[in-house]
């Protein structure tokens, strides 16, 4: 199924650590992806996807473990040079101030731009381009913060095209969504023909839309396969804590995944996991 | 066609223009002297009746609104500027402890030895300023940033220290020297002469030139610090810079004209519906609208009473003051 990507790694990542106060957040993880595929990051709740994220585009810096891309380490780019070729879409604080729909698609210019330089013709076909991609064009004067969450994550993935980058990062794109704005948005994303890293709960959704599953528990890399073997039930259940069943979608041919929690002992103290936020105070 | 706002850049350019024109020209014929319009038309046209007018019009009149102008307009965008780059709508210049740091530093001229006599009254006030401000910067350095709302709440303690200094040095000292730095904290365009311009103007004409050429990058914290980041923004380094050019536009002012409190908060907010808030549209449109108003709240303070000046930071606070308090209404 990889006869569509070419071979070129456009990240890679060697034991990938990232520790908080001597607590290990990300343990020794192993990760590389190749232009044109789309892989999902899945685990429970303070697996430490976000994290992995964050190191991955250079938020988290002072990991000792190198991350390369293109082939060249992050630490010896500058932010501009790598938001140039990573777009990041996370989940994202409201504004208190209006910023239309363009102010924020607009943004996408600036890893792109100098002190003195200004927005060209070409610059606006570009913003419209990406406006026309997802939808928005009608809605471009519109309030950021008065559209609904699918809108939203569409115009922050408006952002992400003009930005042009060669990798796109999207941390729980469906979060929060209803379902069909969940299966536009992964669509969107797909439909884009850009190399593509996003965290998701859903795993149907991963097995649908991603070429590649990494599983994380932990910190730690449990499996890093197509969604067929990644997609076990006994994994699952180790990871999950939850009895769980395995079959082929009748539609999509994918693996399809269903949780059975009707065995959940509430009894039992539920283990405490907190994700640790960097910017919390 | 793309429209990146309600009204064109070149329509609110225009539009602003004409105010800026109407209002340095309507000005000038507004005074204490029998110096009217017709009569400021003439000397401007053609010669002047009287040679007199000649003085008033060019030594005071003109100084005056231009200083009126120009620290309008560099109060205004010190409020815009730190508005965005704090996310905080309530932020405003003198909330650093700019002017409890400058009242201080005027408060201590009264003291200094005749061989100091350099350390005038406007430098003594730039330099408590930029204490005031360095304080507060160093607080939130230490703190490492976490909460843009701790700058604000920094200034007001900060406010509250100086002031009770200076409260203290004034309640002790004679009454003279007390009246002097008082009437000065209300605020005044009276001390407009060449050598205040020659300080306002370049500080304010360099911070206007950085922040145009810094907007796309002050434009990217309007949603968020983090997204800025992924856009290859230095978050930290921009709003510190940011901050530091705020200061010292304030301090600049308020070191000449004293405490005229409100302008940077309320300015904004008032042109932010029109122009939309993205630095370049906002930071024209507030220091043009924020230049004009301040001439007009100074005829007002020249002339609202016979024979006697109000203090303009009187008029400018309590305007501010019933603003604010419609603005917390609303939000």
């Amino acid at each position: 199924m990889f006869n569509h990507v070419s071979k070129e790694k456009v990240l890679q990542a060697k034991a990938l650590t990232w520790q908080v106060d001597n607590t290990t957040i990300i343990d020794h993880v192993d990760f590389s992806i190749l232009a044109g595929e789309t892989v999902a990051i899945v685990g429970p709740n303070g697996a430490g996807k976000t994290s992995l994220l964050k190191c991955l585009y250079g938020e988290y810096k002072d990991h000792h473990s190198t991350v390369l891309l293109n082939g060249q380490p992050l630490s010896i780019l500058s932010s501009k040079q790598i938001a140039q070729k990573i777009a990041v879409v996370s989940q994202h604080a409201e504004s208190v101030f209006n910023l239309t729909v363009l102010d924020i698609v607009r943004m996408g210019l600036i890893p792109h731009k100098g002190l003195f330089d200004v927005d060209t013709k070409a610059d606006h076909i570009k913003i419209s381009q990406a406006l026309n991609k997802v939808d928005l064009w009608e809605k471009q004067r519109q309030y950021f913060n008065t559209l609904s969450g699918g809108e939203q994550q569409r115009v922050l993935i408006a952002r992400a095209i003009v930005q042009s980058p060669d990798l796109l990062i999207m941390d729980e794109p469906t979060n929060h969504l209803d379902i069909y704005y969940q299966h536009q948005i992964l669509a969107l994303a797909k439909q884009l023909k850009i190399t593509l890293i996003l965290t998701i709960h859903d795993l149907n959704l991963a097995a649908q839309y991603c070429d590649r599953i990494v599983l994380l528990n932990k910190g730690k890399v449990l499996a890093d396969d197509s969604p067929e073997k990644v997609l076990k039930a006994s994994l699952l259940k180790q990871v999950f804590k939850l009895d769980c069943h395995v079959d082929i979608h009748p539609f999509t041919q994918t693996p399809r995944v269903t949780f059975d929690g009707s065995q959940l002992n509430l009894e039992k103290p539920i283990e405490k996991e907190v994700e640790y936020n960097a910017n919390a105070s | 066609m793309l429209m990146l706002h309600k009204f064109s850049i070149r329509s609110i350019i225009l539009l602003l223009a004409l105010l800026v024109i109407v209002t340095l020209s309507l000005s000038l014929g507004f005074g204490v002297a029998e110096l009217g319009h017709r009569e400021v038309w003439q000397c401007l046209t053609a010669t002047c009746e009287k040679s007199i007018y000649n003085t008033i019009l060019w030594q005071i009149r003109l100084p005056r609104v231009l200083l009126g102008f120009i620290a309008g307009f560099g109060l205004a965008i010190a409020g815009a500027l730190m508005q965005n780059v704090t996310r905080n709508p309530l932020a405003d210049p003198y909330l650093f402890g700019i002017v409890a740091g400058a009242g201080l530093g005027a408060t201590l001229t009264n003291f200094l030895p005749p061989s100091l006599q350099f350390f005038t009254l406007p430098l003594a006030a730039f330099l408590g300023a930029l204490f005031a401000v360095f304080i507060v910067l160093m607080v939130l350095i230490k703190n490492n940033w976490r909460r843009t709302e701790h700058l604000l709440l920094a200034g007001v303690a900060v406010s509250f220290l100086f002031s009770s200094v200076t409260s203290f040095i004034l309640y002790m000292g004679d009454a003279f020297s007390t009246n002097r730095v008082i009437f000065w904290l209300m605020g005044s365009l009276a001390r407009a002469d060449q050598t205040a311009l020659m300080w306002i103007f370049p500080v304010v004409f360099i911070a206007t030139i950085v922040a145009l050429l810094l907007s796309r990058q002050l434009d990217s914290l309007l949603l968020s610090d983090e997204s800025a980041r992924t856009l290859g923004v230095s978050v930290e380094k921009l709003r510190i810079g940011t901050l530091v050019i705020c200061a010292a536009l304030t301090a600049v002012i308020v070191a000449y004209c004293g405490g005229i409190g409100f302008v940077g908060l309320m300015i904004p907010h008032i042109v932010r519906p029109f122009v939309g808030l993205t630095t370049a549209r906002i930071l024209l449109g507030a220091g043009l609208v924020g230049g004009c108003f301040l001439v007009w709240v100074d005829v007002v303070a020249r002339t609202a009473l016979d024979g006697q000046e109000i203090p303009i930071g009187v008029i400018t606070s309590a305007m501010g003051s019933v603003f604010f308090l419609l603005l917390m209404r609303k939000m």
